[in-house]
């Protein structure tokens, strides 16, 4: 029974991989259901399977056995992907030939929505991101810090229910990290959007309203 | 624009820079194939235009040939010109006869016209580049310019003239003496085979000299402006009074035209693969493009493109760079097309060949058509051969999944 509240439902997830031969277990039944507007930050050892975790929840990856509804539905194609999840990635991956405008704007063109309102929403994230005088700027001009804001601007652009992070402080220096953190955390509480956070760090874990930590391919208490 | 097309001409032109190079290389290498294509089709249909002129020019656009010989050619003439779309009919009588002056002889084709008339379907008078056509009478001749030369000819010489009827002569115990006629005019068509064995003399002389009587051998039809030269040939044998066969100037050289269009059609084959070289390199550095952004590729996935938008990113770039290499391969052609000349007498000039040229292609203007059916051939090869180009890599991307493609190294 899924609730009627929850962003994201996931029950029981399920998901191995071959190594070689021999088959690993990485997710042994996890459960987690995300609630509007609520903040929740996964930690774990590196091969927990908080990547692959946050794969499934994205509905990149498929898990073996389980269930997942995004807002009560069992199916998430490209389209609704688009609209529901903003996701924000370690490396950023940023379109190099596009400018930070056109980078934040790409995620409405994807969902064929481009406009005067779009290219002014697009510009009001790079102002509250700070970059509201780098919108022409290719991502070889900005720094590791400024690429990750055009990338959490562009998470942010369709008015995403929720915002998948995966470590997104992952290739900064601490000061950056903690500013990234301190402006995801914000910009999700005024647009309204529940966030999941993967990361190593504790403190920013602790930031989130929800910590969990992910061993042995389940939850436990922190 | 969709996000596909917008972000392919991204891609290729991408934002911030002047001179994308894999994009220049990439429209370089179909735009050369494109004027390559251009140049020799337009070279190819030039030189078959002035063939095409010749023929027309000395024969007629139709020509009735009698199977034996036409004995009341004023009636076939009166008959053709009442079919529609004829303007203007003359008869004539050929033949082959051994030309003589001094001790020079030669065994050129002949040709008797009726000077009244002929005018009007084969303009010979515009081809006479020493003395006059008007000279032309039933003792006067008029030679071909390298005949002329060959036999040392000039204007006012005389000529003597054996024809076939001596040899009957001969047979039946009796004599007949060659003809002496004198040089009226020499005339020069543009073409080796005509500028070197061909004299000119009135139906009457050769007549005359083949013993026809009123016979003649057909009749030379010209045809009004846009007339069907088939269709008229095919309406004129069906209301021709004796036994004789019309044919149109395409029908009566059937296979000259056929190893023409051979020609042009292996040149349009082999040059076709330097487009298609060209679309190879365009193919492997769009499949490197899409190896270098696989993690982008998973980003849009991710982001909520489908395999098929990511697929047509990709087509739409081999799409461009064909669009664009064909739109600067026909300027770039029809500009060398243009100067042809120019660098014709430029490249002569540097080789010193600009006799040997005359000598042996018999030209010194590089002649130049390009018929529309030609280049909407060229163009949509181009476009073919470059769309595919990105449909290997289109399809490449298509089938990396998002999230493979995000966690590629």
């Amino acid at each position: 029974m899924s609730d009627p509240f929850s962003i994201l439902q996931a029950t029981g997830l399920h998901k191995s991989y071959l190594s070689g031969e021999r088959r690993i277990e990485v997710l042994r039944g996890v459960d987690l259901a995300i609630a509007a507007g609520e903040s929740v930050s996964i930690r774990g050892e590196s091969g927990s399977g908080k990547s692959t975790l946050l794969n499934l929840l994205s509905g990149l990856d498929a898990p073996d056995a389980g269930e997942l509804r995004w807002e009560g539905e069992a199916s998430l194609d490209h389209a609704r992907r688009g609209r529901l999840l903003g996701l924000v990635f370690q490396a950023f991956y940023l379109v190099p030939e596009l400018d930070a405008e056109a980078n934040v704007l790409l995620a409405a063109r994807l969902l064929g929505k481009i406009g005067p309102a779009e290219r002014e929403r697009a510009r009001e994230l790079l102002r509250r991101v700070g970059l509201g005088e780098r919108v022409a700027h290719t991502p070889s001009k900005l720094s590791g810090g400024e690429r990750q804001r055009v990338a959490i601007a562009r998470a942010l652009m369709n008015r995403p229910k929720l915002i998948l992070a995966d470590e997104p402080t992952g290739n900064l220096d601490e000061g950056s990290g903690d500013a990234i953190i301190e402006l995801l955390l914000s910009l999700c509480r005024e647009e309204g959007c529940a966030l999941v956070l993967v990361t190593h760090n504790a403190a920013h874990a602790s930031r989130c309203a929800r910590p969990l930590f992910l061993r042995e391919g389940g939850f436990h208490a922190v | 624009m969709s996000w596909p097309l917008y972000l392919a001409l991204k891609q290729l032109f991408p934002t911030g820079r002047r001179f994308p190079f894999f994009t220049f290389i990439s429209i370089l290498g179909v735009a050369l194939g494109v004027a390559l294509l251009i140049v020799s089709i337009s070279v190819m249909g030039g030189f078959g235009r002035e063939i095409r002129n010749m023929i027309v020019n000395t024969q007629g656009e139709v020509q009735v040939r009698a199977t034996g010989l036409m004995e009341n050619p004023r009636a076939v003439v009166e008959a053709v010109k009442k079919v529609k779309g004829v303007t203007a009919a003359t008869p004539f009588a050929e033949g082959v006869v051994m030309l003589k002056r001094d001790r020079q002889p030669a065994f050129p084709a002949i040709q008797g016209v009726d000077i009244n008339h002929v005018d009007e379907v084969v303009p010979l008078r515009r081809f006479v580049v020493a003395g006059k056509f008007d000279d032309l009478d039933d003792d006067r001749v008029i030679l071909s310019y390298q005949l002329a030369a060959t036999i040392g000819a000039r204007l006012g010489d005389k000529v003597q003239v054996y024809s076939p009827l001596q040899l009957q002569k001969l047979q039946a115990d009796e004599i007949m003496l060659p003809r002496e006629l004198e040089v009226c005019g020499i005339f020069e068509i543009g073409h080796q085979q005509l500028d070197s064995s061909v004299v000119i003399v009135t139906l009457r002389t050769m007549q005359e000299l083949y013993g026809l009587g009123r016979a003649v051998h057909g009749v030379n039809v010209k045809l009004a402006e846009g007339a069907d030269p088939d269709r008229v040939a095919r309406e004129i044998n069906r209301v021709l009074p004796v036994d004789g066969l019309a044919k149109s100037w395409m029908d009566a050289n059937q296979e000259f035209l056929f190893v023409l269009q051979l020609e042009k059609n292996m040149i349009f084959f082999l040059l076709l693969f330097i487009i298609v070289v060209a679309a190879f390199s365009v193919a492997s550095s769009l499949l490197i493009a899409v190896v270098r952004k696989t993690r982008e590729i998973g980003l849009l996935g991710a982001l909520g493109a489908s395999p098929r938008q990511v697929a047509a990113c990709f087509c739409y770039q081999g799409v461009i760079i064909g669009v664009a290499g064909t739109a600067s391969g026909l300027i770039l052609g029809f500009t060398v097309v243009h100067f042809r000349n120019d660098l014709v007498a430029g490249f002569t000039r540097l080789t010193g060949s600009q006799e040997a040229l005359e000598r042996f292609y018999q030209f010194s203007q590089l002649p130049a058509y390009l018929a529309g059916k030609d280049l909407a051939l060229i163009v949509c090869s181009a476009l073919v051969v470059s769309t595919l180009a990105g449909l290997l890599p289109a399809w490449r991307a298509a089938k990396l999944k998002p999230v493979e493609a995000l966690r590629s190294e």
